[in-house]
């Protein structure tokens, strides 16, 4: 068996081992000193017959592994491009296509439920309904808390108002520009499309920052990365800083059991589920290594100042203040009540951290670069050296 | 290279293991004990002696060790009844003090050189009257340290460890915290977030222990984790639960002012000032450079939580009163309330 799960799972437990207790099994019942052996997960009441447009990427093996353990039947539609032969055996079919320009593979097929992970543009969701439209039961689309046009709304909701592309901008566009240009007002626009397509039969769950095992953003990677590479760390601001993100597989597993529900309607989909600041999240993370080290927080005035941006840099974190107050005080109340469940933040770190591990070693070296997201650990180095500076220079206060 | 090793006790907290480390480590492991706490735990693992180190030590007399781990003793008559028949007879005595030999907690960074409290001169060090090893805890396990090594000169290392936790123990100190954590709502959290703690798993310093033996290394060592923020500690123990426990930090004057006390009540705490300002913050660089290593917290506190959740009712039930150690469920709401409406009118501090 070389399915991620499997391989994840390994990882895990070679971690593991190095940490391995002599405490008689006896008395716990079980060998891995995280405790992070998932439960294991039983078949839903009914199997569905599910297409998972993408399915290789982040959300998507997720989505598969968990709807196969709940004994539902897995058709993948993609380009066969990111990760190709993935899942080869172990789904029902692998579909090949292109939703820019093909997608004559759905042609006359029938699904109990869509999931559509990778849309970004709304002439993907009105391609694939050239021949899903009227053949498929449920359409459940994974947008984006990217959608909501003002941040700085504190427990910002499901209602709250949402981005509006430019009028001189196609809706249909297909140029990839517009894609990460106008990334939010399309996503939009693409929930839009869905309800126009599958009306009443559609799911839209907009998800705050996925972090997890296969994330190459590295933003959420970062900090296991650089925490367990120890010594003084620089921290964002002020360690009471709010922070919200949701583990992969708590998405993708909600994604399922909300498909195996009906539950239709709009989900803002962010964790944790009680308010987590800044400080419990990175010293999260840190109780997963062993690597002495510690956190100097550093006033965002000052960040500002070296050039350290907030997201791209200091990753996860968004100035509680002005344009970004709310970014990381949305609510995802609703979603919880539908049961969206999460896991605890050891096990995030661990299990990405582990994931980590496996990456080639130059894309472990590019994380401690902040090449992809991140701070660079000798630009690091300086801006701690200049705080520093600047403290001394204040005089002892 | 196989040793063949004599456990005092072995049955209790640290003991265990040592033990299953032991063996693991393809060593001969023999046990004396009064077979009374958790009797015949590792039967048929190893070899068990039954005898008391109070009044019979005869299950000793003509064996060969190639070293000793002394864990349970309390009293000096104890290591010097064991050496009636041990002294000479074994290579190496590793002997388990405590961090509390030293009587000036005032100063952090604190060595193996700081001094260590001497025996009233009015007390006899062989005392075997029971309230004097609570009265005079730390200077009878000084006089302990002293009688090891008048027993076995030049094969003695001492081992201070600093407060251990993990599964296993019975003090509910750091056993408070998963629990409590792990119930969610409201915490009441000691001092500051930045206010100084220390703690070993037993793991750590069980397998250091081995390791030790295994390397013959003598000497005296601190043997307790880097010096961290209560922050760290509590948000990590966090980490490992899904109940979303939602912090409130309030000072030692005001705690203090509400009967709740360090260490009792807010467990592995204490205020970093005055008299325990450097309790929390004690020197382990010579254990680190001779091998002591430290598993993850998440590992103590997930394998400690798992191991709470196993105990009886009646151990529960005890938690959620404080009655051994932590804050009572009713006090801590009592105070917390207390503690809101101090803050009435102030800036919200969430």
């Amino acid at each position: 068996m070389t399915s991620r799960r499997s391989f994840l799972h390994t990882g895990a437990m070679i971690g593991g081992a190095l940490g391995l207790g002599g405490l008689p099994k006896s008395l716990l019942g079980q060998h891995d000193p995280f405790l992070l052996t998932p439960q294991p997960v039983t078949k839903a009441p009914a199997s569905l017959n599910i297409l998972i447009l993408g399915g290789t990427g982040f959300t998507g093996p997720e989505q598969v592994e968990y709807a196969l353990a709940r004994g539902h039947r897995v058709t993948l539609f993609n380009r066969n491009k990111t990760r190709p032969g993935f899942f080869k055996g172990r789904v029902a079919e692998e579909l090949i296509g292109d939703l820019n320009n093909d997608t004559s593979a759905l042609k006359g097929r029938q699904f109990d439920v869509v999931l559509d992970n990778p849309t970004t543009l709304p002439a993907w969701v009105r391609n694939a309904a050239q021949q899903l439209a009227g053949n498929v039961k449920h359409y459940i689309f994974q947008s984006t808390t990217s959608v909501y046009s003002d941040q700085s709304i504190i427990g910002l909701d499901e209602n709250s108002p949402v981005g509006v592309l430019p009028a001189d901008i196609d809706p249909y566009t297909l140029d990839p520009a517009h894609a990460s240009r106008f990334y939010g007002p399309l996503k939009v626009r693409a929930e839009q499309e869905v309800a126009k397509q599958y009306p009443d039969i559609w799911t839209v769950v907009r998800p705050c920052l996925i972090v997890g095992p296969l994330d190459r953003t590295d933003r959420f990677t970062y900090w296991p990365a650089r925490i367990d590479a120890g010594g003084e760390i620089l921290a964002p601001d002020k360690p009471e800083d709010p922070c919200q993100f949701i583990d992969v597989r708590d998405l993708a597993e909600f994604s399922v059991r909300m498909a195996e529900a009906r539950a239709f309607g709009l989900y803002n989909a962010i964790g944790p589920e009680k308010p987590m600041t800044i400080a419990e999240m990175l010293y999260g993370v840190k109780s997963i290594t062993s690597t002495p080290g510690f956190f100097t927080w550093v006033p965002w005035e000052f960040l500002k100042e070296q050039g350290v941006r907030p997201w791209r840099h200091m990753t996860v974190w968004q100035p509680p203040y002005g344009a970004t107050a709310g970014y990381q005080r949305r609510s995802a109340a609703k979603a919880i009540a539908a049961g969206l469940t999460f896991r605890s933040v050891a096990d995030t770190a661990k299990t990405t951290l582990d994931w980590h591990r496996t990456r080639p070693q130059a894309e472990q070296d590019a994380t401690l670069r902040g090449a992809v997201g991140g701070l660079d650990m000798t630009r690091e180095a300086e801006v701690l050296a200049a705080w520093h500076a600047k403290l001394k220079s204040a005089g002892p206060g | 290279m196989p040793l063949n090793i004599l456990i005092l006790g072995g049955t209790g907290f640290t003991g265990p293991e040592q033990v299953e480390y032991a063996l693991a480590r393809g060593h001969k492991v023999t046990l004396f004990n009064r077979n009374r706490t958790r009797p015949d735990f590792f039967k048929g693992k190893v070899e068990q002696l039954i005898g008391d180190l109070n009044d019979d030590v005869s299950a000793l007399k003509g064996l060969k060790f190639d070293v000793v781990l002394d864990n349970p003793t309390t009293f000096p008559a104890w290591v010097r009844n064991a050496a009636q028949h041990l002294k000479g007879n074994v290579g190496h005595y590793i002997f388990i003090s405590t961090m509390s030999v030293y009587p000036d907690n005032s100063r952090p960074n604190m060595d193996e050189t700081d001094g260590t409290t001497p025996v009233p001169a009015d007390v006899d060090p062989y005392t075997l009257v029971r309230e004097n090893a609570g009265k005079y805890y730390g200077a009878l396990k000084t006089f302990s340290e002293q009688e090891a090594e008048r027993q076995y000169p030049g094969r003695v290392t001492v081992v201070r460890p600093g407060l251990i936790v993990g599964p296993l123990d019975r003090s509910d100190r750091f056993t408070y915290w998963p629990a409590r954590l792990d119930r969610g709502g409201d915490v009441v959290a000691p001092g500051t977030p930045d206010d100084s703690t220390q703690w070993i798993d037993s793991r750590d310093l069980a397998e250091w222990m081995i390791r030790l033996a295994e390397q013959k290394v003598l000497g005296t060592f601190n043997a307790v984790g880097h010096t961290r923020p209560m922050s760290e500690l509590l948000y990590g123990i966090k980490a490992v639960t899904t109940a979303g426990a939602q912090f409130h930090w309030i000072p030692a004057e005001f705690l203090a002012s509400q009967g709740v006390r360090g260490w009792r009540h807010m467990t592995v705490w204490l205020p970093p000032t005055g008299p325990t300002a450097g309790f929390l913050r004690r020197n382990n660089d010579r254990a680190v450079a001779k091998g002591l290593t430290f598993r993850p917290l998440a590992v103590t506190a997930a394998e400690t939580l798992a191991w709470h959740k196993t105990r009886t009712e009646a151990e529960k039930k005890t938690m959620m009163e404080g009655a051994v150690a932590g804050l009572a469920v009713t006090k801590e709401a009592e105070v917390l309330a207390a503690w809101k409406a101090t803050q009435k009118g102030g800036p919200d501090h969430d």
